[in-house]
Order: C-alpha cells, then structure tokens, then sequence
C-alpha cells in the first residue's frame, strides 16, 4: 500500500510458528543471544530479514530482531539482542523449553553478490546482529569478507568465537579503548575500504550515516547497504507504524522500514529526513 | 452464531467476523500471508480524495494493554483504489468495505460517489471519527453534521452506507440516533479513545505534536461493550461491535449482546492469523453451546 516504487518483501514466505527457546546466554552488559528452535524460520530466513517474536505473558506487540545465526539442519534460528524495555527484558530470560511466537522471514535482507568479490561488514554495538548469517552466507559463496565492529567498550564488542571461520580479517574499535583501537568506528573505516566491493552495516542511524558518506566518497563504485529499525506494530506493512524516509528516483517518499526495508541501499535512504526522526528507543 | 449476517441495504456477510480499519491495510497483505480465509469482511485503510503521506513518525507508541497510533491517515486516494486496488479485490470472499475519511462533507460525498461504480466495493464505513488529523473529529462530535454527511453520501451511493462513530463524545447514543435518521444502514463501534503516553526521559509525549492518539487494543474492550450495549438499546439498525476483540470469545461477547457482526482491529498486528481462526471458530458453532451449557 506504500506509495514507493521500491520493492517491498515476499509475504508468502512468512510463517507464525511456536518456536521454542532452546538456551539464553547472556554476552555482554545487557546482550544476549537468543537461541530457538523453529523449523520453518531456519529453512527460509535469508541473511538481513527479520523476525517479530511474541512472549506470552508479555508485551501485546511483537518485537523485530534480526536473524543472526541460521542453523537449517539442527532447524535453529539465533537473535543477538539488547535489552531496552519489558519485551527484550522477556526474551532475554526466557529459560530453555519455553515458548515463543515467530513471525517471519519478513522484510527485506542484504543482496548477495552475483560475483565473488569483497566484502566489509561494518556492526556497531548490537547492530551486529545480522552479520553472523550474513558472513557464513557470503564465505560459503567464496566471497573474502573483513569484519570492522565498533562498541562502546570491550564487553559490549560482538564475541569474534561466534562468527564464522574464514573471515578475511577484522578490527575491532572501542569508545574507550578497553579492547582493540581507542576511537570511533567510522576513524577505522577508511582504510578498510581499499578493495571493497560491498559495505553492509548495521548499527545507530548517526554511524549508518557516516559510513554511507564515507563509502560512497572513497570508493564511489562499492555497493553499500545499511539494516535500519524502526519501531514497528505488525512487521508486515499493515499498521503503517515503522515509516521511514526513503528516495525513490531522488524524489523523498514515506517507505515502511518492514516491507522495504530493514536492508535497503544507502542512496535510498533519506538520512537527513532520518536525522531528524526521534530515537524511539527512550 | 458463526453463519451470514445482513448489514444493512442487502449486504451480507458470510461470517460476523470482520477486520477493522487500519489494521488490515487493504487486504493484499492478508492475502499474501494466507490470512483472508473465512472472513466475512474486510474494512480497509481509510481512503480520502487525494493521497496522504500520513504523519511524521513516531506513529505508534506501546501502553498496557494496547497501543496509540497516530499514522494521520496515509492512503493512496481514492484513485488508486477505485484503479488499481479494487481489481485486485475480484473474486475474494470477503466483502470489502472501504473506510472513507475526509475534513469536509464535500469530501466524503467525492470519495463516495467515485466509489458507487466500483462493482468490487461492497460498501462504505464513513470515518467521522478519525481523531489524528485537524477537523476529522468535528464530523463525529456534532450530531447535525454526522447526519448531514450521512443523508449527503445515502444520496450519491446505492452502496450499503456503515458509519462508524467515536466513542470520544458524551453520549455516543445521540450520535447514533442521528445517522441512522440521516440513512445509515449500519454503525460500526467504537473508534479508537483518544489517549497519551508521557516520554519523562524527553518531558514531552512520546508520540508528536499534542501527542494525542488512539488507544485500541484489549485495554479498550470494556469501554467499548459498554458503548455498544448502550448503541443496540438506543437503535434499529445494525451494530458493528469493535474494541479489543483478540479471540473468538471476545467476538462472542459482543455478538451475544446483540451486536451484529463484529471487526478485529489490533489483534491483526500480533496475531496476523486471528481474523481467520476467529471466523473458523464461530463457524464451527461452538459459542452458541457454551452459552447453551452456561445457562
């Protein structure tokens, strides 16, 4: 129903299971990783779509999370996720066999590349949720991936152990200097970005910002996608609730962050309209 | 108590269960996810004359119980979905009934009368009620101009003409009176409340401007029974119960009242399957032998 001419998600694919949690683990000052069982999520979740989880008792809407590890054998899906009110609090205590709603594969995720080339994943705090799924899908098409994740402080870095073997290299950057380089993550981005085919990041609107600049200034030719949030009611296009500015042939438009999103090219992105939206995670 | 129910002006419904404004969008979603199956109707999106972009976000905002929402009416125009939306409706079972919002009864009448050819629009729910946009509540407020924008859309449609009321007034009843004197052939009950969530971290309302929004969700459910036992009492035609209806026992219990048919609002969001299962569940007949057995 957007009046956008951007390509919105397949709703066809998404399926309301009963997931079951099958462990919580705590990784950091309010991060966990959320581990569930859910068949039909770990067959079709592609890298960058997300999921709406409901916990019962709890809040009435769904929260989205990224999905950050997909096991389709063991028929496991895996969220990173901070804790920021009553939903996330839930989540991240829910003890192992307890249930809980999915919704999805819903939105749309990060292209993969067509040609083997190079790759830079760029995760600021808990914006490297979706980059576990997204490495492996890219390692196992022979793609070189180099890993750039930036944090407040050391426990707040995504644990290395959990990516995937093969990585090409990575850096690590913290505010205070407490693990990896003292600095902010866009002060290292420069000179990852020599050689670059693609850039996927993830993380606040104001450092998805400035790597979209950056990229786009040093090497002009890289594709660049950027994961955004929104809050969001339904996850699927109904509620109107996650509006987010785009450009669509330069001209700005009101997009859904759920069905043309949450991965979307950073030139289709309105970041000064982006800017100006408040932060609804107060 | 699952089975057909006439609405009003011919126009029946295959089930009591139907999906309320704004929470349905205009059924592709639905029926992309498998989700329209056994639904008696589908009231869509509210559509004006011209396309709106809807308010700058926040839109949305979680209390207990239920949510605010204040998306000031994004929808394509009444264009694009006389156009290119109700073709795509052909062939559904569902009736579809487009929700009309305007500031000016000029407004509705255009809305209506481009809509009365469309063979696919099965009717349409005047929303004198909308409380997120400047003026669209005046309509809703004043019992004159409720039944002037009634009796003005009865003369330019042959269309089963729904209007769905506020329940943000002192008395809805007078409301209700009112448009079923200016032609209506059914109401629908109730719109949102108009409610606020406080930011302390910011000092101002979390959602923009005055921060006043609609509040809908299970929260609502008692205030709305109330205000359609009260419109059953008070009227001849046919009530649409609306408020917090999450499951098939919610529905019952407004139809038990004597509401004629009911819609799911925001349930659709968490539950995108609940509409069917509601409709599935009442059709099967299983309401009418609990109240047998209660009794």
């Amino acid at each position: 129903m957007s009046a956008t001419l951007l390509p919105e998600s397949d709703l066809s694919r998404a399926r309301d299971e009963v997931a079951t949690c099958i462990r919580a683990d705590g990784l950091g000052p309010g991060l966990h990783l959320l581990t569930l069982e859910a068949p039909e999520a770990a067959r079709e979740a592609l890298p960058g779509e997300f999921a709406q989880l409901q916990v019962v008792p709890g809040p009435l809407l769904r929260r989205p999370f990224s999905f950050s590890g997909v096991d389709p054998g063991r028929g496991t899906v895996s969220f990173y996720l901070r804790v920021y009110g009553e939903g996330t609090r839930r989540l991240a205590q829910l003890s192992p066999g307890s249930p809980v709603r999915l919704l999805g594969p819903l939105g749309r995720g990060f292209s993969l590349p067509q040609v083997k080339g190079s790759s830079l994943l760029v995760a600021g705090g808990v914006g490297a949720a979706p980059f576990p799924h997204l490495a492996g899908q890219l390692l196992a098409r022979g793609e070189r991936v180099r890993w750039l994740n930036g944090a407040a402080s050391a426990d707040q870095l995504f644990p290395l152990g959990l990516l995937p073997a093969g990585l090409a290299g990575s850096l690590q950057v913290t505010d205070d200097g407490s693990s990896g380089r003292q600095g902010l993550l866009t002060d290292a981005l420069a000179e990852l970005l020599d050689g670059v085919d693609r850039v996927y990041a993830c993380g606040p609107n104001p450092m998805l910002q400035a790597v979209a600049e950056m990229a786009s200034r040093l090497r002009p030719e890289a594709l660049v996608e950027v994961s955004l949030e929104a809050p969001m009611g339904c996850g699927f296009g109904t509620c109107l609730g996650c509006s987010i500015p785009l450009l669509s042939q330069g001209t700005a438009v009101p997009g859904l962050c759920c069905r043309q999103g949450p991965v979307l090219a950073a030139d289709q992105v309105d970041w000064e309209g982006l800017r100006r939206q408040p932060s609804h995670l107060e | 108590m699952g089975g057909e129910v006439l609405v009003g002006r011919g126009l029946t419904l295959e089930s009591p269960v139907g999906v309320a404004s704004g929470t349905f969008g205009y059924g592709f979603e639905a029926e992309r996810m498998g989700n329209l199956a056994g639904l008696g109707a589908v009231f869509t999106k509210g559509t004006t004359v011209a396309s709106r972009p809807g308010n700058a976000p926040p839109r949305i905002a979680e209390v207990p119980g239920g949510m605010l929402n204040s998306i000031g009416l994004q929808n394509p125009g009444v264009e694009v979905v006389a156009t290119e939306y109700a073709p795509r409706w052909r062939g559904w079972a569902p009736k579809v009934i487009v929700n009309v919002a305007g500031s000016t009864i000029d407004d509705y009448v255009r809305v209506c009368q481009r809509l009365d050819p469309v063979p696919e629009v099965a009717g349409v729910e005047l929303n004198i009620s909308c409380p997120n946009i400047a003026h669209g509540l005046d309509l809703g407020v004043d019992p004159h101009a409720a039944a002037a924008c009634t009796r003005a859309v009865r003369e330019v449609t042959g269309k089963a003409v729904i209007v769905k009321l506020t329940p943000n007034v002192t008395d809805i009843t007078e409301i209700g009176r009112a448009v079923q004197d200016g032609g209506a052939d059914a109401v629908s009950a109730v719109n949102t409340y108009l409610g606020l969530k406080w930011s302390r971290v910011r000092g101002t309302p979390v959602l923009p401007g005055s921060g006043l929004a609609g509040l809908s969700g299970p929260a609502i459910k008692p205030l709305a029974l109330a205000a359609v036992a009260r419109l059953v009492a008070a009227l001849k035609i046919p009530v649409i119960g609306i408020g917090g209806i999450a499951s098939a026992d919610d529905a019952r219990e407004f139809l038990e009242l004597g509401a004629r048919a009911i819609q799911i609002g925001t349930a659709n969001f968490y539950l995108p399957g609940i509409a069917a299962s509601c409709a599935a569940e009442l059709q099967q007949g299983s309401g009418t032998a609990h109240r047998a057995e209660r009794r």
